[in-house]
């Protein structure tokens, strides 16, 4: 008797989940269905009223991909709490992984209301997701050609503008001797000979190949057709005279220099800092690297001389964007502290003092950039910049899983130049696909 | 009725642990393979392209995916091997009447606390800074230089950390294993006047086969999706020398957003390391002794 | 001349042990450096030991709350899996028909599954749970607990099952002539005797549930939710590590560990004494 009751109870639990099991293909695929609608009527809906009559929501999520400024975002919207009662959560991760969680939360609609993305392949992938910010105030404020368009409009506001090009101990260097590429060379073996590293890279993707291979790339006259031609096979790096130099240089540094796959980002700084390295290949994020040291000379920043380049590579590394999948009241409220941030007092204070951003608005002064910053503000105010081709037009990824390879093969073997050309042209061939 | 009685007590004690099982893993597997069909990024809202078994067949001619697969195996074999042979010495000596057992049981199983990430980085600095100012220091340049650098010595690297990781961790189910020996067979053994070798081999091994197979299997799987260490040790470097499956599997899907494909790798991957594997859990589980 | 020997032998095996435990010391003194002092030496000692780091680290973490996250997931997940696990194992050795093999055949090949190929597909299910059965699976420790269960389930039946086999049927056949159910034979006859593997089961799951960042970081956002290794995401930058936050933070994410294992090892001497008498 016992044994029948169990069995009934059981043969109903089965019951359910057969109908749990069998039910969710079926039901997945109208799940599916009924969101495709449900966005196609929110951006209907959305379209058709402009005016902002939408109630704002009391809570907002943040998630971005700079992990410097965590403690400082926070701070700022417990402010923004306190001024305006909306709530602010700021999310965490690590550097490494941002997008890969960001992908997922926005997949299964777990996502933040604003985000942050690199402009450009990474921007253009998720273009679903990025709200209409043409309607912020301050958009018409954003210096020229810094803001992410998609369409027409205006999707993304950009953090901050970095640059980054060769980053050198004016103790060591003469800047103004730098023109050319044999003078850099030259400059390389003097140090050696007086027992200093000239110029060091490392050997995180970026640092080790990626943004030293920028330059060549945004020398030329139109640099998204010439990634255009080279993955089509139109062009090859071999043939072109700022990537012959890039290769002189690499060699020169391979010959002369410390092996940058021996160094890390912290020990490139560190030598840099005590002045056992002239110079290294960085950017003005580096700054903060070098608080724990004392620093005893002045640094600079100038372009690599490839073809008597004079200019360092200055964009927009980050913009905020907004869920576009997010609700109405969520998007109104996410624009809202966008807002804040960028045009009150407290904001644009945490914008240049906390975070130590370059003022991106034509509306904004900064007075407390650290000497890196202030060099790129000075070369951007003399025109010396450079774009970065590299987040713009380089297809999504190719860095870690095709370039850096092929620098390790360099950097590992004796290949010479050319063949170094050949490869990371047929690196970027395979990209392209 | 008593039959039906004893299907019900069987979907008590089986089906809430397979219902769970089969929501977390079995329907994700299930519709993963569906994706891998289709060239599609991840992204829910971006456009799917149904292309057959396109997908499987760019596999075949992928130069990056078939080294990374060898390597992959490669370094699962001497792992498999390096890992069990320490472990297993690990549990004996700390099985064995020594008065530091305790204290060293816990200190061999603390490398597999540390988390693979942190670990890797460590494990970098030993071998290229302090292995290149060990060169330096007594002139043993043939041994110590950055082994990172070095395609083949960096895959020696990697094998040496998951050993080191790992070894601890399998100590613990040999350990099971050996104190489930009775103490009568080895004593009766030793007054037989059977050695200490002839105990182990004759003895004590085949009783500790069905730990075997546990761990052997557990190395396997483990070695084969190796992943954080890869990642944290040498990024596949140099020159993609060190390039796991895992990681190769991982770059396609989030750094490429090739995510169909990516699925196609990992589902191929599956199913040659699960044949290999059953294989080999069977073969060894014939050589069991039922006591 | 035996006896200094063996001391030789106890102290040689020491040292090993001393030395295989070198990278941890180097996350030990580094956890007391800064930026510059680490760049002089990373092996050396720290110039004072001060808990400066262990502090801003905890503070940063938020340590107490995520340590009562960590901690409720850990223990319920492993107290269901070990309950779970061990039923379905007996079960699938003791009815040694097609359908068990099948069903353990299933659980151990899925093990080789790589967990990155499963990430957004599980999300999806998980999403689709949410909205569809307005089950909360995600953002929710309960979520969290349930997938813990759902990856543990292959690997404990696994260990179980071979455990199980070298236990003597007689003594359930004994049990279930006096009037015992299945329920009462498992409960009280059966499981006492799997005390070892339990054990085993236990402290490999600790370890892996307590470090898990993959799983927890997709499946958890709000910040109340977050487990220990969540909290120290922060110190890991994309391109850089704060190395003494950081190593501080491992060094309070794996001291509850080493403690309960210390705990846990006694217990497991025990238990496979009381098993031993089978």
């Amino acid at each position: 008797m016992k044994m029948k009751k169990m069995l009934s109870v059981l043969l109903g639990i089965m019951l359910i989940a057969s109908m749990i099991l069998t039910g969710c293909k079926t039901k997945e695929t109208n799940n599916n269905k009924d969101e495709e609608t449900k966005t196609a009527t929110e951006t209907g809906t959305e379209t058709a009223t402009e005016e902002p009559v939408v109630e704002s929501a009391k809570k907002i999520v943040v998630f971005q991909s700079k992990v410097e400024i965590i403690d400082q975002l926070e701070a700022a919207a417990a402010e923004y709490k306190a001024e305006t009662g909306v709530e602010v959560e700021v999310w965490g991760t690590t550097g490494d992984d941002y997008l890969q969680q960001l992908k997922l939360k926005l997949n299964n609609n777990e996502g933040p209301t604003v985000f942050s993305l690199a402009p450009g392949s990474e921007s253009d992938e998720l273009a679903a997701y990025l709200a209409d910010l043409s309607d912020v105030s301050f958009v018409g404020d954003i210096a020229a050609n810094m803001a992410d368009e998609s369409e027409g409009k205006v999707v993304g506001i950009p953090y901050t503008v970095e640059g980054f090009g060769v980053v050198y101990n004016k103790d060591l260097i003469d800047a103004s001797k730098m023109t050319s590429t044999e003078a850099f060379a030259t400059m390389l073996k003097d140090q050696k000979a007086a027992g200093i590293n000239g110029f060091s890279l490392s050997q995180e993707s970026y640092f080790l190949i990626g943004h030293i291979l920028n330059t060549p790339f945004a020398l030329q006259a139109d640099a998204k057709t010439y990634v255009e031609d080279l993955i089509a096979g139109k062009v090859k790096m071999q043939d072109t005279k700022e990537f012959v130099e890039f290769a002189q240089v690499m060699e020169a540094v391979r010959e002369n220099t410390q092996n940058p796959l021996e160094v890390n980002y912290d020990k490139e700084t560190g030598d840099f800092a005590t002045g056992k390295s002239a110079s290294i290949h960085q950017g003005n994020w580096a700054y903060g690297m070098f608080k724990d040291y004392n620093v005893g000379f002045e640094m600079g920043m100038m372009g690599l001389p490839l073809n008597g380049n004079q200019s360092i590579a200055v964009s927009v590394p980050t913009c905020w964007y907004v869920n576009s999948q997010a609700s109405e009241a969520e998007i109104q409220a996410g624009k809202e502290f966008l807002e804040w941030m960028y045009t009150s007092k407290t904001g644009q204070r945490y914008l240049t003092e906390e975070f130590g951003f370059i003022p991106v608005l034509t509306t904004m002064v900064s007075t407390s950039l650290d000497p890196l910053s202030q060099e790129v503000a000075r070369l951007t105010a003399e025109g010396k910049t450079i774009g970065w081709p590299m987040n713009a037009y380089w297809p999504a990824g190719i860095v870690d899983v095709y370039l850096v390879p092929v620098a390790q093969e360099f950097f590992t073997t004796d290949m010479t130049g050319e063949e170094f050309l050949a490869a990371l042209t047929d690196a970027f061939v395979q990209a392209g696909k | 009725m008593k039959k039906k009685a004893n299907i019900a007590w069987y979907l008590l004690f089986v089906l809430p642990l397979v219902l769970i099982f089969t929501t977390v893993v079995i329907i994700p597997f299930i519709i993963g393979i569906g994706y891998s069909f289709f060239e599609w990024d991840g992204m829910r809202l971006n456009e799917k392209i149904f292309i057959g078994f396109d997908n499987f067949a760019k596999l075949l001619t992928d130069a990056n995916f078939l080294t990374s697969a060898g390597k992959t195996i490669l370094f699962t074999l001497f792992a498999i091997v390096a890992i069990n042979i320490l472990g297993l010495a690990f549990a004996l000596i700390v099985t064995s009447k020594l008065k530091v057992r305790n204290v060293a049981r816990t200190m061999l199983f603390m490398p597999y606390l540390i988390g693979g990430l942190i670990l890797g980085y460590v494990w970098k600095f030993i071998f290229s800074d302090v292995f290149s100012s060990l060169g330096e220091s007594t002139g043993i340049t043939g041994v110590f230089f950055n082994w990172l650098l070095n395609s083949k010595f960096a895959l020696v690297a990697l094998i040496i950390v998951a050993t080191w990781q790992m070894a601890g961790y399998i100590m613990i189910i040999y350990i099971t294993g050996i104190q489930g020996i009775p103490e009568e067979v080895t004593e009766a053994a030793k007054v037989d006047g059977a050695g200490f070798w002839q105990t182990l081999l004759k003895i004590k091994f085949p009783l500790i086969m069905p730990s075997f197979t546990i761990c052997l299997f557990l190395t396997v799987s483990n070695c084969f999706k190796i992943y954080d260490v890869n990642l944290a040790l040498t990024a596949g470097g140099p020159a993609r020398s060190t390039e796991m499956f895992a990681m190769n599997i991982y770059n396609e899907i989030f750094s490429l957003s090739n995510y169909g494909y990516g699925q196609a790798k990992a589902i191929v991957f599956f199913i040659v390391v699960a044949i290999i594997t059953l294989i080999q859990v069977s073969i060894t589980k014939k050589k069991e002794v039922v006591m | 001349m035996k006896k200094t020997g063996k001391w030789v032998g106890e102290i040689l095996f020491l040292a090993v042990c001393a030395l295989y435990l070198f990278p941890i010391f180097i996350v030990f003194v580094n956890s007391f450096k800064n930026r510059a002092e680490l760049y002089e030496s990373m092996v050396a000692l720290p110039k004072k030991f001060d808990f400066k780091y262990y502090i801003q680290a905890m503070t940063k973490m938020n340590f107490l709350k995520a340590l009562s996250n960590s901690l409720i997931v850990t223990i319920i997940s492993i107290l269901i899996i070990v309950v779970l696990a061990s039923m379905t194992a007996w079960m699938l050795v003791r009815v040694d028909n097609k359908i068990s093999k099948v069903i353990f055949m299933v659980f151990v090949a899925t093990m080789l599954i790589p967990f990155q190929t499963l990430m957004m597909p599980l999300m999806q299910v998980m999403g689709w749970a949410r909205d569809t059965l307005h089950i909360p699976m995600l953002n929710t420790l309960g979520g969290l607990i349930y997938m813990n269960v759902g990856f543990g389930a292959g690997m404990a039946v696994f260990l179980y099952h071979g455990f199980v086999k070298s236990i003597p049927i007689a003594l359930e056949e004994a049990a279930t002539i006096d009037g015992c159910t299945k329920f009462g034979v498992f409960w009280r006859i059966v499981f006492p005797m799997l005390k070892p593997v339990t054990a085993t089961v236990i402290i490999l799951d600790v370890i892996w549930i307590w470090n898990d960042y993959l799983l927890p970081s997709m499946v958890i956002s709000d910040k109340a939710l977050r487990t220990i290794p969540l909290s120290t995401a922060s110190f890991f930058g994309q391109f850089t590590i704060q190395w003494n936050m950081a190593m501080a933070g491992l060094m309070l994410t794996i001291i509850p560990v080493i403690i309960f294992y210390l705990c846990a090892q006694k217990y497991i001497i025990k238990g496979v004494a009381a098993g031993a008498v089978k």
